[in-house]
């Protein structure tokens, strides 16, 4: 065990928490608690992963594994008890999460209201399922706590009275997020019962955890709080400034509903601070952001995971405790980062089968790292359901159709049927969506052609199919299948992805007019925006290129593809040092962007900075190991700074293969 | 098994509305109403002092309330996907698209959890039999059905409904193997 660097950590996880919309309360002064973990600790975005779906994002940020790998893949599964669907499972969960690992090392735990929670798992500590607080019944009816949602069971008699039930607040509660309540028609109008919901659920999980830091010893806690993510579902239309088809008396009635969930959120940190002591080290986070401005969607998609359309891909992180540096910003920091950086901290080894790193630039000191091959080959108790318990709900659900198939069962209903065929079909698409975003379209392929096969109707599919073909170079196969779509007509997003295929025909003509049109069409999505600039850039009209990438810039200041564009902009300029700002602009925004690190070892190349140039192009490398010219500027540098010969005829090496490879390739053309 | 207990003196609960096919010539013992376990519970009622065919799937829903007496039946889950896969073709139904792998790997899994089951209830006595064994050490099997039934079976008449003509989805030797 290296040494353990954090006494205790406390994980705060706050659903779509973004900093456009707490700097300026932070400005105002009414988050003080945040306020002081910011001026005591780092903090930074937190890119995200696609599909942006909580469920697999918090799964993802437990246990440093996309969810092709945790196996939680949307908000539902099949029950293979009774034919339907239900909400994710603990069950379903195929790898270990922190409070596993905690527990399997012997360390006390407790976790909260994380997604996927139930059954409580049997951890060594306390574990509460989201359904502890969820309440069941009117005020007036028995609450009985949901089988299964505390572990251990025994404590369900002393946390169950910590519930708030929704028909219990006051106006004392109310007022401060809608001060003019009385005037709401409740027979119209739900806000209020939803904030009323999302207010008592929220306190519920927050009383048993203030509980839980008085009366429970512990060395590492996750509490996870969905009041941010679902007070923007619900009043996000009315924040400030108020939206066109927003009207003036509901604006006037919800505009503080947002600001005062964040506020309410700090009163909730402030105690959860106070509980914790000097001696923790505290990380809160948010899984994605939640769009505030002008960004906002009119219109949620009813197909899917609709509401997603509303999440913003960057999050927040923010941490503070000893060995950590303070008052510091920290760069490219991805939520699959947070397991290891944990791990780090309480003195355990980081996995080599997790997707993230340790973030090493928020310490004071670069921590040491163990590394062991991977934690779910460690024996030992750890927490997790028996084996007896857990199955792959698709897998369950394939067998209950057998049965079905083979007479053995009765069918279920046709509407339990249909929910189950598209909660399925769903998590194939979600983790096709993983495949592609982890660059892996050959295992998206196949089942984004199936669902293709099975809804062709389903114009999101189709979309993603000419992607993956565009991911893997099958451009005639791409351009097929985004022609269809862009014949239909009205499909934007078919016309940005035809743009890209003419781009990588190099038809710069064809691909500027598809991307034009896009466009005029969806002028709002910043994408279209980049694409432009870099069609520009390739027609070297860099003038219009820059243009394009400022309004990107305009539409979302947080864009690392615009940095990286203008990056590029500035390299061809011969403008080093605002090149060198803008690719670190961009993989500080996200980490994972192979070309800005590498734009970032040219302009830090010809600034003669050798080692903070070479580090780039390894960290390009490392994600993209086919950039030919990384090779070669690392070659350059070894030279000059005389590396030795083994790694420099390695880079010459990997030259010569890529060289050979894309003669081969041009060969095949 | 159905066949043989039936031989053996115990009245099979059967609706005879599944009549015998090429995947089993000599009839399928079913009764279709023990579909409705999950919903209807009760319906265990019919069986009390009877033999019925119960998938193990369905085998969690028995209502507490009698003596139960389980003879599970397993075989090499190979086989048994092969089977099935075989039976569903021939029944010109649509079964799921996984592959053989995944599915092996579903029962499996589901398997443990209906032993688990058992487990958790020692007031079902189970008898668990293989079905190859019951092909090859047909008496040992016979008698061992009769010590856990407690009833005086015509144990040769038993043997006798033994047909491994009708055992057609062997796996290949290393698979079975594997599967051991």
């Amino acid at each position: 065990m290296t040494e353990r660097l954090a006494k205790k950590v406390l994980l705060i996880g706050w659903d779509a928490a973004d900093w456009k919309i707490i700097n300026p309360l932070l400005d105002q002064g009414p988050m003080p608690a945040l306020e002081h973990l910011i001026n005591h600790g780092v903090i930074g975005n937190l890119a995200t992963l696609r599909p942006i779906l909580s469920p697999m994002l918090w799964n993802s940020i437990a246990t440093g594994k996309r969810p092709d790998k945790h196996g939680i893949l949307g908000f539902i599964e099949p029950d293979p008890d009774n034919g339907t669907i239900r909400p994710v499972t603990s069950t379903s969960r195929k790898v270990k999460a922190l409070w596993n690992i905690c527990t399997q090392s012997g360390l006390r735990s407790h976790v909260l209201g994380w997604f996927a929670g139930r059954p409580a798992e049997p951890i060594n500590g306390v574990s509460i399922s989201p359904l502890y607080a969820e309440p069941v019944a009117p005020l007036d009816q028995p609450w009985p706590l949901t089988p299964s949602s505390i572990h251990p069971a025994a404590l369900g008699e002393t946390l169950a009275p910590f519930r708030i039930h929704p028909g219990q607040l006051t106006p004392a509660e109310i007022l401060p997020f809608i001060p003019r309540a009385a005037e709401v028609d409740q027979e119209k109008d739900q806000h209020l019962a939803s904030l009323a919901r999302i207010l008592a659920e929220n306190c519920s999980l927050h009383n048993a955890a203030t509980w839980i830091l008085e009366n429970e010893p512990w060395d590492f806690m996750a509490v996870y709080y969905n009041g941010i993510d679902h007070f923007c579902h619900a009043f996000m239309n009315f924040h400030p400034p108020r939206l066109n088809h927003v009207p003036e008396k509901e604006f006037e009635l919800y505009k503080d509903v947002v600001n005062g969930a964040y506020k309410f959120h700090d009163m909730m940190l402030e105690r959860l601070l106070q509980l914790a002591g000097p001696e923790a080290t505290v990380l809160l986070l948010s899984d994605h952001g939640f769009h505030s401005d002008h960004l906002r969607p009119r219109y949620m998609p009813k197909a899917g995971p609709g509401p997603a359309v509303g999440h913003r891909p960057i999050g927040v992180i923010c941490m503070a405790g000893a060995h950590l540096r303070q008052n510091e910003r920290i760069y490219g920091a991805n939520l699959l980062d947070i397991t290891p950086t944990v791990l780090t901290l309480l003195g355990l080894p980081v996995a080599e089968d997790m997707d993230g790193r340790v973030l090493v630039e928020a310490f004071e000191e670069p921590p040491k790292i163990e590394k062991i091959p991977s934690w779910e080959d460690v024996p030992g108790e750890c927490g997790m359901h028996p084996a007896n318990l857990r199955m792959d709900p698709v897998s369950a659900q394939a067998m209950l159709q057998q049965f079905v198939a083979l007479g053995y069962i009765q069918a279920p209903n046709e509407d339990q049927a249909k929910a189950v065929e598209n909660c399925v079909r769903e998590a194939q698409y979600n983790l096709a969506q993983v495949y592609l975003d982890s660059h892996r379209p050959g295992d998206a392929l196949p089942i984004l052609e199936q669902l293709t096969k099975e809804k062709p109707e389903e114009i999101r599919f189709t979309l993603h199919l000419g992607q993956c073909y565009l991911d893997l170079s099958r451009l005639t196969e791409a351009r097929a299948t985004l022609e269809t779509l862009v014949q239909r007509g009205g499909q934007p997003w078919a016309d940005w992805l035809l743009g890209l295929v003419h781009l990588e025909e190099n038809s710069l003509d064809k691909a500027l007019s598809h991307l034009s049109r896009a466009a005029e069409a969806e002028p709002r999505l910043p994408d279209l925006h980049l694409r432009l600039g870099n069609t520009y850039l390739r027609m070297r009209r860099l003038e219009e290129a820059e243009q394009a990438f400022q309004k990107a810039l305009a539409i979302d200041s947080d864009s690392p593809e615009a940095h990286l564009g203008l990056a590029q902009l500035r390299l061809r300029r011969r403008q080093n040092r605002e090149a060198s700002e803008e690719a670190l602009a961009a993989v500080g925004l996200r980490h994972f962007l192979p070309m800005g690190h590498y734009c970032l070892g040219v302009a830090l190349g010809r600034m003669n900075h050798l080692e903070r140039a070479e580090l780039a192009f390894r960290t390009a490398l490392s994600m993209a190991p086919g950039l030919l010219n990384a090779h070669r500027w690392l070659v350059a540098i070894y030279r000059r700074t005389g590396a030795d010969l083994v790694t420099i005829a390695n880079h010459q090496r990997a030259i010569a293969e890529l060289q050979e490879r894309r003669v081969r390739a041009t060969g095949a053309a | 098994m159905m066949q043989m207990l039936a031989a053996g003196g115990l009245t099979p609960l059967t609706d005879d509305l599944r009549v015998s096919d090429a995947n089993n010539p000599r009839g399928y013992f079913e009764w279709e109403k023990i579909k409705q376990l999950p919903n209807e519970p009760d319906c265990i009622a019919e069986a009390e002092g009877k033999v019925v065919k119960v998938v193990s799937a369905l085998l969690r829903n028995v209502p507490s309330g009698y003596e139960y007496r389980v003879i599970f039946m397993t075989r090499s889950l190979e086989e048994v996907v092969a089977s099935q896969r075989q039976m569903i073709k021939q029944l010109g139904a649509s079964g799921p698209s996984m592959q053989d792998a995944v599915m092996v790997a579903a029962f499996e899994t589901h398997l443990r959890q209906v032993a688990a089951w058992l487990e958790a209830h020692p007031e079902i006595a189970v008898c668990w039999v293989e079905h190859g064994s019951l092909l090859k050490a047909t008496h040992v099997e016979v008698t061992r059905v009769q010590e856990f039934l407690k009833f005086p079976f015509d144990v040769e008449e038993m043997a006798r409904q033994v047909d491994p003509s009708l055992y057609r989805q062997r796996i290949p030797i290393q698979a079975a193997a594997a599967a051991v």
